[in-house]
């Protein structure tokens, strides 16, 4: 869906981004992590229009528009980290003014504007003045504007900065819902326990370049060098621990009282022949399960604590 | 076939409209042509009363210009303060790169909001005809011409509109905008007298010379076309025309010879005044686009993250 091709941004001797090169799937919920100063923002910002990069290229789908075109900007619909709003003009103006913005007729805008205020949750609000609406009122309605002319890459620049936690919550479950419809949407956050709910791929950033992205199973298998698995046990420990060791792919990591850990570098039907194999063995389990990813541990180990 | 509003423009006359501001400023116009009005009155009257004719009508067709320049000064100092604040307000009201991720072109932008502050102007402008006709009525002058003096204060709104917008692309906070407008303003009102001054009172030998060509940069002057378009509508005379016929061709100088004929001097410079206008609101448009080289650079210091 977003293929950035070798981008680089620079002001004066300053690298902001430095040769990235990216590729998000349509579909995907794609989570952009990186510390203050990482580039994320500049990234964003280079396929949106609003700048200009240094050298690279950035195609969207199956275009070859140049960034910035009319073509490339009805495909992108984008939420910043922080926009004013006017006063004295009501929600539903607010939507009518961003419609005829893409040409849209104020029949056809009306019509969506009903959808997309009962999507995000404001049609009460409809005659509203926008000044008047809370913070994440404002940025569920930015979300509302930036999908009427239907994008297929939906852009969001820290999102959640500045809501409170009922705002935090609803916004997630709106990416959620549209995530689910089928809508290619990239986050850029520093929330990371929201992103791993979240996404269902990252990419972390730091000091301008791309240090790594993927699922975030991947990611995490990747980095521990395999699947860290919790087994508990109710019968004999030491058996159980003789067969894991004698497993070539398997390393003991822990022994507890009735708990193993241990972590597996092969593919999830060698797990399932191992579960096979200790059943085999008269090891009675009563739990084998894939530790979860720890996103922040993993940002944490990637960007050497810095953010 | 729809006719489609530009969509800055109809948000700014929604959010204007609505908005004390504006009957506020609308209160303030039509004060300060009325007591312009008034106050010239009362001094023609004066005038009448010392002379030898009983006749105050013959001297009552001078309240236009009076009323008229009137107009035209506050027309000067408003339409920057509105265009000045349109794009740096954006910026800082953070909206702009909103409007730059949709599908306006950044000329469609800045010309949205450099019609959207001449309109307001014709709000006011119509909402002071009564005002002005009083002048017509009295003055003798034929309803034609409020016509055309509608066409020129039209005419200088989008230039001084122009500028406005021009300062605002180039400066980050509205106060600054303001500024380099009237900055502007100063370059093009009275540093254009200066070549044409200095041709006459020093280059060209000694006092009555011909400015000669040097009288050109005067075609981009607002002043100097209003003095024109005034005379032209209460004399039926050129001033640059009278300037013409009292030297010679070559001391004039072709090109001011042939502009300075009846009309032309009037209509080329409404052209040129037109052309600098649309000068201004490309450069502006290519300084907000984001995709021309060197943008961006102090966007970019702004936040990199």
């Amino acid at each position: 869906m977003l293929y950035i091709n070798d981008m680089s941004k620079r002001y004066g001797s300053f690298t902001a981004v430095n040769h990235l090169s990216l590729h998000i799937p349509e579909g995907d919920l794609f989570g952009f992590v990186g510390p203050n100063g990482a580039g994320k923002t500049t990234t964003i910002r280079i396929v949106c229009g609003l700048l200009r990069a240094s050298e690279g290229s950035v195609r969207i789908g199956g275009t070859t528009a140049a960034v910035g075109s009319k073509e490339m900007k009805r495909l992108i619909g984008y939420v910043p980290d922080f926009f004013g709003v006017y006063d004295n003009l009501k929600v539903r103006e607010y939507m009518d003014m961003y419609g005829s913005m893409y040409g849209m007729y104020s029949r056809d805008i009306a019509k969506l504007t009903d959808d997309l205020l009962e999507l995000v949750n404001l049609t009460d609000k409809k005659e509203v003045y926008v000044d008047t609406l809370s913070r994440g009122m404002k940025q569920r309605l930015c979300v509302a504007r930036a999908l009427l002319h239907n994008p297929r890459l939906l852009i969001l620049d820290e999102p959640n900065s500045g809501l409170d936690p009922r705002a935090r919550v609803e916004m997630k479950e709106l990416l959620k819902n549209l995530h689910s419809m089928g809508k290619t949407i990239v986050i850029s956050s520093h929330i990371l326990s929201e992103l791993s709910e979240m996404c269902n791929s990252i990419g972390i950033m730091n000091h301008g370049q791309l240090v790594t992205a993927g699922l975030i199973e991947d990611i995490m298998q990747q980095l521990a060098g395999g699947s860290r698995i919790h087994i508990r046990i109710v019968s004999e420990v030491e058996p159980a621990v003789r067969i894991l060791k004698e497993q070539a792919n398997v390393t003991v990591e822990s022994v507890r009282e009735n708990e193993l850990i241990i972590t597996h570098r092969g593919t999830d039907s060698e797990i399932s022949a191992l579960i096979g194999y200790l059943i085999q063995n008269q090891v009675v389990l009563t739990d084998f399960h894939r530790e979860e990813g720890n996103l922040e541990s993993l940002f944490m180990q990637l960007t050497g604590g810095a953010q | 076939m729809k006719i489609r509003l530009n969509p800055i423009v109809k948000k700014d006359l929604q959010v204007t409209v609505r908005s004390m501001r504006m009957s506020w400023g609308l209160f303030a116009y039509e004060a300060a042509l009325t007591i312009a009005f008034l106050v010239a009155l009362a001094f023609i009257q004066d005038a009448a009363s010392y002379s030898y004719s009983d006749n105050i009508y013959s001297y009552l067709i001078y309240l236009f210009p009076v009323v008229a320049v009137a107009q035209v000064c506050i027309v000067a100092l408003y339409v920057p303060i509105i265009t000045a604040s349109s794009i740096s307000g954006e910026k800082e009201r953070q909206t702009f790169d909103i409007m730059l991720t949709t599908c306006m072109s950044p000329f469609a932008i800045v010309f949205g909001k450099v019609i959207s502050a001449v309109l307001r102007i014709i709000f006011f402008v119509i909402a002071s005809t009564p005002i002005m006709a009083l002048s017509f009525v009295v003055g003798g002058l034929s309803w034609s011409y409020l016509f055309y003096y509608l066409l020129a204060v039209i005419l200088f709104s989008v230039f001084a509109g122009s500028i406005g917008i021009f300062a605002s692309a180039f400066c980050r906070k509205s106060v600054a905008a303001l500024l380099l407008s009237f900055v502007i303003y100063f370059v093009i009102f009275v540093l254009t007298f200066v070549p044409p001054i200095y041709r006459s009172v020093f280059a060209g030998g000694g006092y009555g010379e011909s400015a000669g060509e040097s009288m050109l940069p005067l075609l981009w002057n607002p002043v100097v076309f209003f003095e024109e378009f005034f005379s032209q509508m209460m004399t039926g005379n050129s001033i640059m025309a009278t300037l013409r016929d009292s030297l010679d061709r070559d001391e004039v100088g072709i090109l001011t010879y042939v502009l300075a004929r009846g009309k032309v001097w009037m209509f080329t410079s409404a052209g040129c005044i037109l052309l600098l206008s649309f000068l201004f609101m490309a450069l502006a448009a290519w300084k907000v686009n984001p995709m021309h080289a060197g943008s961006g650079r102090r966007r970019g210091k702004k936040k990199v993250d």
